[in-house]
């Protein structure tokens, strides 16, 4: 049965070929449209990921209390220690460690005394060195307006309205001043290796870049960190994954009672980021949701429209004495091979557009007047595992649900007026 | 050709059903189309729409020493506030605002602060200000709750706060937290006391003065007293816009994805109509019907499916997405964790354009979409089609 | 944070040594025991080596320096240790401030908003440490009663800020009543919150005149045990070098 089936739909192309072309098409749409709507609402998710949060990120108990103050006075102590330990016990993470501080940017004149002067936020973070992973992640090299991106210790990057402001060219000396981890002064001399466009305000106004080196030697922090930051090497937030990972870490540190023993916090347990996430997810779930929705009406209607279409046969076969019940359910049947295949092709479509977008981005900094740090310059898709499963619902379901429907006709019509039905 | 439009019009009508289920799955795509691609472009005004009700209005004056990105320029940056301004003022359509530095102590943690003097009547901003206006021992403030998060603080609570008056004397004095608000700006949250404007001008001897003046949308005065400067509403949302312009490029995916579905509600009809009606393109040519005239014929049935489509969408549409544009979408949301009701509502954002460009891009891909498969009639072989023989 | 130590404590020197407003009977009686402690305190020019420890919440850290002092309009501050700060030096002359920093050879000005800024986290501005006001043109002084602090007897005076622009509305000081020494001092907001207090302590012989060698410095909104201020030696009315008080110095 189910062979004649088969050969039957492989051989009447207009009952298999269109529809699960349709099918396929349908499927391919909800799976790609889904993929996109979480990696599109994830998106700024993601920038705060990059540049403030992590995916998770690991500080001083102390530190962690006090974050939005950058109190680097309770910064992490044994710093590399923890960092290997946290690259051998959570393996499919990426780790970095940052400074960040608040300090003073002065350039000198000829003489050396104060030229230009004016404060500024410090972002330190592993730029060079064989540890250096952070510069792509970070988008760098794509935000330099002049100069190049530092290349040696003792460069750094400067905002670029803040250099001008400063009247300060790439190649130029400066020095950051600002206070050491123990409270003390701390003086800094770095050479401006080029200029960076964050495209926020409030960034653009000062800050500087550089290698979280420097920043030790600057602010007195050997083997300390004000920060470790874990980015997933899937480069997406996940963020059940996360508070996992985060309850994890935190299980074995338990026990001590220190301080200054590290705590590890998901993305959504720092800022407001718990309701951000929240707030796109839901998004995300009703947008798909209303899309599905369309999706399963169209593809509804196509097997309801399937099934009408079929009026001349069905009649046909009744006539000659096949049983209604049977030619209903040879149609669902038919229906199902139909929906199971478009879904199948569509999933598996639609899975390869979404994984070409979340592999190579689609790039629109090209389309922006100047690129910059802070703004999403690559749209991305993002595959989760729903979309493994997401089109059956659309595909199989409505393809069925649609053709159980026109089918009920069938039982309707009598077979005493289907030959005087067929003349027509 | 009208006799085209006569005949696709009573071939659509006669089919019954059909075309109406046709009619129906693609009206409601037209809706579906608009509405997500409003939502969607909500999503994105929305930071511009909460920088509206809480931080900016419809454009304001700033103090010429105001610089909202370095709170040591707050000391130097406040002056009478225009007499021009007074009617407006009263009116509630103009708002003053005057900022200062402070420092908070709770539980005796030293935190910088910048004070923020608001009129507890104000009705531009969406803040809850009129709770400044609660009687309380302690002065009353308000803060939003990224700082009660990361201070740790709730309503109730109490803190001291030390400022300098103008002449630079320390002053301090036990404030209650009578209000915690939420508004999406972080600008608006970050280290931001609110306290009532007049409290704040005696407690500082700043009388009749102000940092900023925000002006209800519509009414903003383009020609700033001495001593102020201009921000027009796009200045001040400049970056958003930016990041605005960089996700719309990002929202024409899928735009074009939410096409395609409407395309393919359209496509298989299409498909099927021609395959099926075999018969009766045979009878129109044995008729005499050139074969161009009977692809035009099913070109313009197909497309006449998204011309009903618009007027039965319109009929629903219409009302939805305007009552969707005004009430919003409300989403329930577990708030439980924030520690605060909060009621998610997104405004979709459609424009003429977008409904315009959605219907005549519809227009054209079905009729594109219904051409394609209509060249297939050219083949035919008139006589055997007649016959209704499959080719 | 050293810097401001310094001042506070010169401050008290000036507030001992020139006040004279006199209004009513206590404020009479009020000026006679500053004239007394004037004698302690006052002096043209002073060279001293000091230290100050600042307890953080991890770490308590010491900083020794070496300071010379001409009236309140100069000073220069040498830093001796710990290694990290040896070598620093901090130039004030009238109301600008100069910091030389040895690591990257480089001076550095601060003015205008910078001023406003806090001195290393502490809560005393650039601007506050160089408000180099008399005392006696701020605040008129009355005697409030008389109470034994830490075994000695003290005269208690009030002071209260005749003058507008001023960083602390109303003082209260102790002064010992045979040494004529400042033993404690607290400042108060002007709605009457105490917002800072000063304890001196190990009052010593110095030639003829009685001196505390160490400030205990305290917030009293914040926290924390306060900051130690001591000096280890101080010589009165040495000349000093004018050279001492000049940019080129900072290099040297």
């Amino acid at each position: 049965m189910k062979k004649f089936l088969l050969v039957g739909l492989w051989r009447d192309k207009s009952r298999s070929s269109l529809p699960v072309l349709v099918v396929a098409i349908g499927v391919t749409l909800t799976v790609f449209m889904h993929a996109y709507i979480t990696g599109f609402m994830g998106d700024t998710i993601e920038m705060n990921a990059r540049f403030t949060y992590g995916h998770v990120k690991v500080m001083s108990r102390a530190y962690a209390e006090l974050s939005e103050q950058m109190p680097n006075d309770l910064a992490l102590a044994s710093s590399s220690d923890w960092l290997s330990q946290l690259e051998t016990g959570f393996p499919l993470m990426e780790w970095s460690e940052r400074i960040h501080f608040g300090g003073l940017i002065d350039v000198p004149d000829s003489d050396g005394e104060t030229k230009a002067q004016g404060p500024v936020a410090g972002f330190a973070y592993q730029l060079l060195g064989k540890e250096a992973n952070e510069m792509k992640r970070l988008g760098l090299d794509k935000s330099i307006v002049r100069g190049k991106l530092p290349v040696k210790q003792g460069e750094a990057l400067l905002s670029e309205h803040f250099a001008q402001k400063l009247g300060i060219e790439p190649g130029d000396t400066f020095t950051l001043m600002g206070s050491t981890m123990n409270g003390g002064m701390a003086f800094y001399n770095l050479i401006l290796a080029g200029t960076i466009r964050f495209g926020v305000d409030v960034m653009d106004r000062g800050s500087v870049i550089l290698d979280i080196a420097d920043a030790r030697n600057a602010l007195e922090m050997s083997d300390f960190t004000g920060e470790i930051v874990g980015f997933s090497k899937e480069g997406f937030y996940n963020d059940e994954q996360a508070m996992l990972m985060a309850a994890r870490f935190n299980e074995q540190q338990s026990t001590t009672g220190d301080v200054y023993a590290p705590v590890m916090k998901a993305l959504s347990q720092q800022g407001s980021m718990a309701m951000y996430v929240k707030m796109s997810e839901m998004w995300s779930l009703y947008v798909s949701l209303v899309f599905i929705f369309a999706m399963s009406l169209v593809l509804w209607n196509a097997g309801l429209l399937g099934g009408l279409r079929r009026y001349g046969e069905i009649g046909l076969r009744i006539a000659i004495g096949e049983e209604k019940r049977q030619v209903y359910f040879s149609m669902i049947y038919e229906s199902i091979l139909i929906g199971f295949a478009g879904t199948v092709i569509g999933t598996f479509t639609g899975l390869f557009f979404a994984w070409l977008l979340q592999t190579y981005g689609l790039d629109i900094s090209g389309m922006m007047k100047g690129a910059s740090l802070m703004m999403p310059g690559v749209i991305k898709a993002r595959i989760t595992m729903v979309d493994f499963y997401l089109g059956f619902f659309p595909g199989m379901l409505s393809t069925i649900l649609g053709t159980a429907l026109s089918g009920i006709g069938i039982f309707k019509r009598q077979t005493a007026s289907l030959f005087k039905e067929l003349e027509t | 050709m009208k006799l085209a439009f006569m005949l696709a019009y009573r071939n659509l009508l006669g089919a019954g059903l059909r075309t109406w289920l046709n009619v129906f799955v693609l009206s409601f795509s037209f809706v579906i189309i608009i509405w997500l691609k409003g939502v969607l472009t909500g999503w994105d005004y929305q930071a511009k729409n909460d920088m509206t009700h809480w931080q900016i209005a419809g454009g304001q004056w700033w103090h010429q020493a105001y610089d909202p990105y370095d709170p040591l320029s707050l000391g130097d940056s406040h002056a009478m506030i225009p007499e021009v301004l007074n009617n407006l003022i009263e009116n509630k359509i103009a708002e003053p605002m005057l900022y200062l530095q402070a420092s908070v102590f709770p539980d005796g943690r030293m935190q910088q602060a910048v004070l923020k003097g608001i009129r507890p009547e104000q009705q531009i901003f969406s803040l809850p200000s009129q709770k400044l206006d609660t009687i309380t021992d302690d002065l009353p403030i308000m803060i939003g709750q990224m700082m009660a998060k990361s201070m740790r603080l709730s309503v109730g609570d109490h803190l001291t706060i030390r400022w300098r008056d103008a002449n630079g004397t320390f002053d301090a004095r036990e404030a209650e937290i009578v209000s915690v608000f939420m508004s999406n700006v972080p600008a608006v949250e970050a280290g931001s006391v609110y306290i009532s404007l007049t409290e704040l001008q005696k407690m500082t001897l700043l009388h009749d003065q102000a940092t900023t003046i925000s002006f209800a949308p519509g009414h903003l005065i383009e020609k700033p007293e001495n001593g102020w400067e201009l921000k027009t509403f796009s200045q001040l949302t400049k970056s958003v816009d930016e990041m605005i312009q960089t996700k719309s490029f990002g929202q024409t995916v899928l735009y074009m994805v939410l096409l395609l579905l409407a395309m393919l509600a359209i496509f298989d009809t299409q498909v099927l109509s021609i395959f099926r009606r075999q018969r009766e393109i045979g009878t129109y040519i044995a008729l005499g019907y050139t074969r161009k005239e009977v692809v035009g014929l099913f070109t313009v049935e197909g497309s006449m499916h998204a011309v009903f489509a618009a007027l039965v969408g319109a009929v629903y549409g219409i009302p939805f997405l305007v009552w969707q544009a005004t009430s919003g979408w409300t989403m329930p949301m577990d708030t439980s964790e924030f520690g605060m009701a909060i009621a998610q509502t997104l405004y979709p954002v459609y424009s003429l354009q977008l409904i315009i460009t959605t219907i005549v891009v519809v227009l054209i891909t079905t009729a594109i979409v219904s051409y394609l498969p209509s060249r297939k009639i050219a083949k035919l072989n008139p006589t055997e089609a007649l016959r209704g023989k499959l080719q | 944070m050293i810097v401001i130590l310094k001042s506070f404590f010169m401050k008290r020197c000036l507030f001992f040594l020139i006040f004279s407003v006199v209004t009513n009977v206590s404020a009479q009686e009020a000026d006679d025991i500053l004239a007394r402690v004037d004698q302690n305190m006052s002096s043209t020019n002073r060279i001293f080596e000091s230290g100050m420890t600042i307890k953080g919440r991890r770490t308590s850290r010491t900083i020794l320096s070496k300071t010379y002092a001409s009236g309140n309009q100069k000073s220069f501050t040498e830093y001796l240790s710990p290694a990290s700060e040896k070598g620093t030096k901090m130039l004030k002359l009238k109301n600008q401030l100069w910091m030389y920093s040895p690591s990257t050879d480089r001076t550095i000005q601060l003015s205008g908003h910078m001023l406003r800024q806090s001195v290393m986290g502490s809560d005393l501005s650039y601007e506050d440490m160089m408000d180099d006001r008399k005392l006696t043109e701020i605040y008129d002084a009355r005697l409030i009663g008389e109470e034994t602090l830490d075994g000695r007897k003290t005269f208690l005076l009030e002071l209260t800020a005749k003058v507008s622009d001023v960083a602390y509305y109303s003082q209260k000081v102790w002064v010992d009543n045979e040494r004529f020494v400042p033993l404690r001092q607290e400042m108060y907001a002007k709605g009457g919150k105490l917002l800072k207090q000063t304890e001196m302590k190990d009052v010593k012989r110095n030639g003829n005149r009685w001196f505390p060698m160490t400030v205990i410095y305290k917030d009293m909104l914040k926290q924390g045990d306060g900051t130690v201020f001591t000096i280890t030696s101080i010589v009165f009315d040495q000349p000093i070098p004018d050279h001492i008080f000049s940019k080129a110095s900072l290099k040297q």
